[in-house]
């Protein structure tokens, strides 16, 4: 069983084609998020959860050095970048128009929300594993009403109708949360950007994914598993390209994307946590108001 | 008379004030915004033949709400201090030009979106301004204007997108670009991007 795992996991890092190639691709792309002064500052105020802040890193202060993930495997990252680009353009990108065209709109959501109900247990745990209980019941919830009512979970009456959306949780916003930068950027073959934190994460979300289990054939697996990834593109194509576009250096771009994205991810993690029960002492001033004032209205907007 | 004094003096003050105080950033994004979408949804600017005057006229309005020498500041980060007088003026017209052809094309992109003003928080001459587009898939995306108050208006410094901040993005690469090949060479690719999309936008 253990061998079979590990064997799936490999082969998975080798398949899995996509989350990162795509700054915003939704659920798997690993984490990341800060660097050296992310650490320090981590160290000095113990703000794990906050840490490197938007709010803060944001204020684009003149004074302030560049944020930047660390990255001493340049060299080879840049190469899997190519790798990963050309892969994106040739292969991924084709054969998502390709299934786009075929396949309406609301088909692809469907299965989208098929993939993603299935692979509640990942995002259950970790909620978990964050102290976020509410959130673990928020997917408890969806599961139960998805996989009936929302037809094994094709649909989303959870989030259509009674506004309880999903916990975009993994593992490597897990570690995050406990305080473990991303410690290094990693650009994975076929998998895209990750961190070493986040590529640690990942090996935990594929212990908790079920298919893993279910699915014991390998080709089986990795089949699926390469539909879900065309799938998903099919309902982001441009994102991509749109980020090229804009940049200088198309590799620093993504990998500062990935970086902040990350970051912004693990931050908002206490958002379905009550602030009594938020372990962090308080973040810095404006940071704190800025953040609070954005979750009230995340609330009174229904996103809980 | 001693009455009238005061209350005059107050009748200035609100009457100097009210510019300041009367719009908010989250309002002055929804004008700015609003302008925008009656632009991309006019029929007289529709169809590619009007591209080169739609977009005329959404730059316009963006050039009125942001900020580019503070935009341009601040990707350049710590290298800004180091230039000169010229140079600055140089890096704020090509990162301008960069930043809103950036801008634009996502804007172009527009098919319909919900557009919901989430609420802003104000901190002395700073402020935010969040956003949210929801798709057409129901899919949220947060955007978040940061702004600064100069003189009564409240500009936009960077926004930042699913919690990317664009300026810090560029910063990452600008700050890359120079230590490894020098700010020249920075100049260099931004001048070459600029033919290089022109170019494009002309074909296309």
């Amino acid at each position: 069983m253990k061998s079979h795992l590990f064997i799936l996991l490999l082969i998975g890092i080798l398949f899995t084609v996509t989350p990162s190639v795509l700054m915003a691709a939704p659920r798997e792309s690993s984490s990341g998020k800060g660097n050296l002064s992310d650490l320090s500052r981590v160290a000095r105020s113990n703000d794990g959860l906050k840490r490197g802040d938007s709010f803060e890193s944001g204020e684009s202060e003149v004074e302030e050095p560049p944020e930047s993930i660390p990255d001493p495997l340049e060299p080879v990252n840049r190469l899997f970048f190519r790798f990963n680009d050309r892969l994106y353009f040739w292969i991924l990108k084709p054969a998502a128009s390709g299934y786009k065209a075929v396949f309406p709109e609301p088909v692809r959501v469907g299965v989208s929300n098929f993939f993603s109900n299935l692979t509640t247990p990942i995002r259950f745990v970790n909620c978990l594993l964050q102290g976020n209980l509410k959130g673990a019941g928020n997917e408890t919830f969806r599961l139960l009403l998805n996989s009936t009512l929302g037809l094994a979970g094709f649909l989303d009456p959870a989030k259509k109708e009674l506004q309880v959306e999903k916990e975009d949780e993994d593992f490597g916003q897990t570690l995050g949360t406990w305080g473990i930068g991303p410690i290094l950027y990693v650009e994975w073959p076929f998998l895209g950007a990750s961190s070493l934190r986040d590529s640690v994460g990942y090996v935990g979300d594929l212990a908790l994914d079920p298919r893993t289990y279910l699915i014991t054939s390998i080709p089986v697996n990795l089949g699926i598993r390469s539909f879900e990834e065309i799938n998903d593109h099919s309902l982001i194509l441009g994102e991509y390209e749109a980020l090229i576009k804009a940049s200088l250096d198309p590799y620093v771009a993504k990998r500062d994307a990935f970086s902040q994205y990350r970051r912004t991810k693990i931050k908002e993690k206490g958002k379905g946590i009550p602030p009594a029960a938020k372990p962090e002492p308080k973040p810095p001033k404006r940071a704190s108001r800025a953040h609070q004032a954005y979750q009230e209205k995340e609330i009174l907007l229904g996103g809980y | 008379m001693s009455v009238g004094r005061p209350i005059f003096a107050f009748l200035i003050a609100v009457a100097i004030a009210a510019p300041a105080f009367s719009e908010s950033p989250k309002d002055q994004i929804k004008k700015t915004t609003d302008q925008i979408l009656s632009i991309l949804t006019n029929p007289l600017y529709k169809g590619p033949s009007k591209a080169e005057e739609r977009r005329r006229l959404i730059r316009k309005a963006i050039d009125e709400r942001f900020d580019w020498e503070g935009m341009a500041q601040r990707a350049l980060g710590i290298h800004w201090a180091k230039r000169t007088v010229e140079e600055r003026k140089e890096f704020v017209g090509l990162f301008e030009d960069l930043l809103a052809r950036t801008y634009m094309d996502k804007i172009e992109g527009y098919s319909g979106e919900k557009i919901v003003y989430a609420g802003e928080t104000i901190d002395g001459d700073k402020a935010r301004a969040f956003v949210k587009i929801i798709t057409s898939r129901n899919k949220e995306i947060p955007l978040e204007y940061r702004l600064q108050l100069k003189e009564s208006q409240w500009l936009v410094y960077d926004i930042s997108i699913e919690g990317v901040s664009l300026v810090n993005n560029y910063r990452t690469q600008f700050n890359s670009i120079i230590v490894k090949s020098g700010y020249e060479d920075l100049v260099k690719r931004l001048k070459e991007k600029k033919t290089y999309d022109d170019k494009k936008e002309r074909r296309s």
